[in-house]
């Protein structure tokens, strides 16, 4: 199989590899039950997907957090309104910046590496390999990583909202010189649980994160075993993820409002 | 278990922070926070007009937080809404002739519940009726009764159709509601400049069903919140005779206009405005 280059049936192209995922979803939701025996590899999987992500989610959560923080002061200071940055700050984060930026991360930092990581085991015939030993590759492979990246989405997204909250306040707060009860008291004033932390944080980044899974340890599997292979399917990866975060945030704001 | 792997802990580590961060955002971020915990007890209040205030909204005395709104219910038949209000147990000695007042924290914040305290030596009871209660100012009764409503009249004619003149109607169209006790019981007619009196007239059209308003009852021009769209006001008199079609609105109240406004503020600590408050005074009465 080589790299598909033709442009002229991109519809069919991208319609094929859509159908193709789902029926790997299937297969893998399948394959779950075979995996658990697998869970330490599952826990590897999230160290390496979830942890090792920590540090430039809680670094972009945190700059995030403080250039929103500065934006809002500005332009509410118009309206005399500035004790409602730790309101905005929070609500902005919650529902749409916390769970899409950090799956946005998530896809360039882990995904990208699950896809590299697969798509080399399939160039190396491992894969193979593991088929002859009577090792499910779906099992021991695919799903470990998918279940991972399904679990550390979420609790990523959380740090993250968690950091932005406190680079508004930083910035809000220490630097501009709100009051420091205003901001809190405004914020909890306002914001829900079940419609801003569970609904946007929560529901949203166990979508994403299901979905930059999904699309990683795909493009891994089915990658064409060459180098150029490889290099295409992690683009891919990105690209991909970044369209279905982004389209299906819409929709499931549209949902969940 | 020979050895752990050494990722084990990192991983360890990694989930208890994702649920701690979780943990933090629903309880302290959000109004979850705003919920007492520890034992607590109810009273009612009534008020005419409950504004924008809303359930878990704070109970403050002197500012600061003694409880919180737990429930807010209109009963069938009743002109006020029951307030009920979750105060901590160890804010047990509220006299029971304090007054409650609906405040809004700053221009655009939040609204919450005043408790002012009485001289009362009794001490309400759980279950107990906060008989003095103040509703939420809005808007439009605050600046009317700080400038006051002034009146321009005329009476026309018309089956039920009823004309009332503004000095200045702002920016109300034809087909705006017109509201009695904030009901809707007609529109906007027809808005026209008269040419000599050089005012506007504007004509309203009231439902039939609505025929028990007196003939001197007034109609002021006001806006649904700050930046909302206008609407007619009709403020029923105590005359005996009813409006017919055809006739007029003597007392009348034009729109606010935020200019105008600010300027009488400005000038309102100056001479030349002690009359123009009397004058407001006087129209009210």
């Amino acid at each position: 199989m080589s790299v598909p280059m033709s442009r002229d049936n991109i519809v069919l192209r991208s319609l094929a590899q859509i159908g193709e995922c789902g029926l790997f979803l299937l297969r893998m939701l399948a394959a779950v039950p075979r995996s658990l025996r697998h869970y330490r590899e599952t826990l590897r999987q999230i160290w390496f997907v979830g942890a090792m992500s920590l540090i430039i989610i809680m670094v972009c959560g945190l700059f995030v957090g403080m250039v929103l923080g500065l934006q809002l002061y500005d332009v509410l200071s118009i309206f005399g309104g500035t004790s409602a940055t730790g309101t905005v700050v929070a609500i902005a984060i919650y529902r749409e910046l916390g769970p899409v930026v950090t799956a946005l991360l998530f896809a360039g930092r882990a995904g990208t590496s699950v896809t590299a990581e697969i798509g080399l085991m399939r160039a190396t015939d491992q894969i193979a390999a593991m088929e002859m030993m009577a090792v499910d590759p779906v099992a021991y492979v695919a799903v470990p990583r998918f279940i991972a990246g399904v679990i550390a989405m979420p609790l990523l997204s959380c740090v993250f909202c968690a950091l932005g909250i406190f680079g508004g306040h930083l910035v809000g707060v220490t630097w501009l010189g709100i009051d420091n009860g205003t901001f809190w008291s405004n914020m909890t004033a306002t914001v829900e649980v079940v419609k801003d932390v569970i609904n946007g944080v929560l529901w949203k980044s166990v979508v994403f994160g299901t979905v930059v899974s999904l699309i990683a340890v795909f493009q891994g599997y089915t990658t064409p075993p060459t180098s150029e292979g490889v290099a295409y399917a992690t683009t891919r990866t990105v690209v991909a993820s970044s369209i279905a975060i982004l389209a299906l945030d819409f929709v499931l704001t549209a949902f969940l409002m | 278990m020979s050895q752990r792997p050494s990722y084990a802990v990192g991983t360890g580590l990694f989930i208890v922070l994702g649920f701690a961060a979780l943990g933090y955002l629903a309880t302290q971020t959000t109004s979850v926070a705003n919920t007492s915990r520890g034992p607590s007890y109810t009273v009612e209040a009534h008020f005419a007009n409950i504004g924008q205030l809303k359930e878990r909204a704070p109970v403050k005395v002197a500012g600061v937080r003694v409880g919180q709104v737990r429930s807010i219910t209109l009963e069938p038949g009743k002109e006020t809404a029951d307030v009920k209000l979750a105060i901590d147990q160890r804010y047990g000695q509220i006299p029971d002739d304090s007054v409650a007042t609906i405040f809004t924290s700053g221009l655009l914040g939040d609204q919450y519940v005043g408790i002012q305290y009485g001289s009362s030596k009794k001490v309400l009871a759980d279950g107990g009726t906060l008989a003095l209660t103040r509703p939420a100012q809005q808007l439009e009764e605050m600046l009317g009764k700080f400038f006051g409503a002034g009146g321009a009249a005329d009476n026309l004619a018309g089956s039920y159709r009823v004309k009332a003149r503004f000095s200045n109607i702002g920016a109300l169209s034809v087909g705006a509601p017109v509201k009695m006790a904030g009901v809707a019981i007609g529109s906007v007619q027809t808005v026209k400049a008269d040419p000599v009196k050089l005012d506007a007239e504007v004509t309203l059209a009231i439902d039939k069903k609505y025929s028990q308003i007196p003939d001197d009852s007034a109609a002021a021009v006001f806006t649904s919140g700050l930046i909302g769209t206008q609407y007619v006001a009709i403020q029923p008199g105590g005359s005996p005779d009813m409006l017919k079609d055809g006739d007029e609105l003597v007392l009348t109240q034009s729109a606010m206009q935020i200019e105008d406004l600010i300027g009488k503020f400005l000038v309102s600590g100056s001479s030349s405005s002690s009359g123009d408050k009397k004058d407001a005074d006087g129209g009210k009465h």
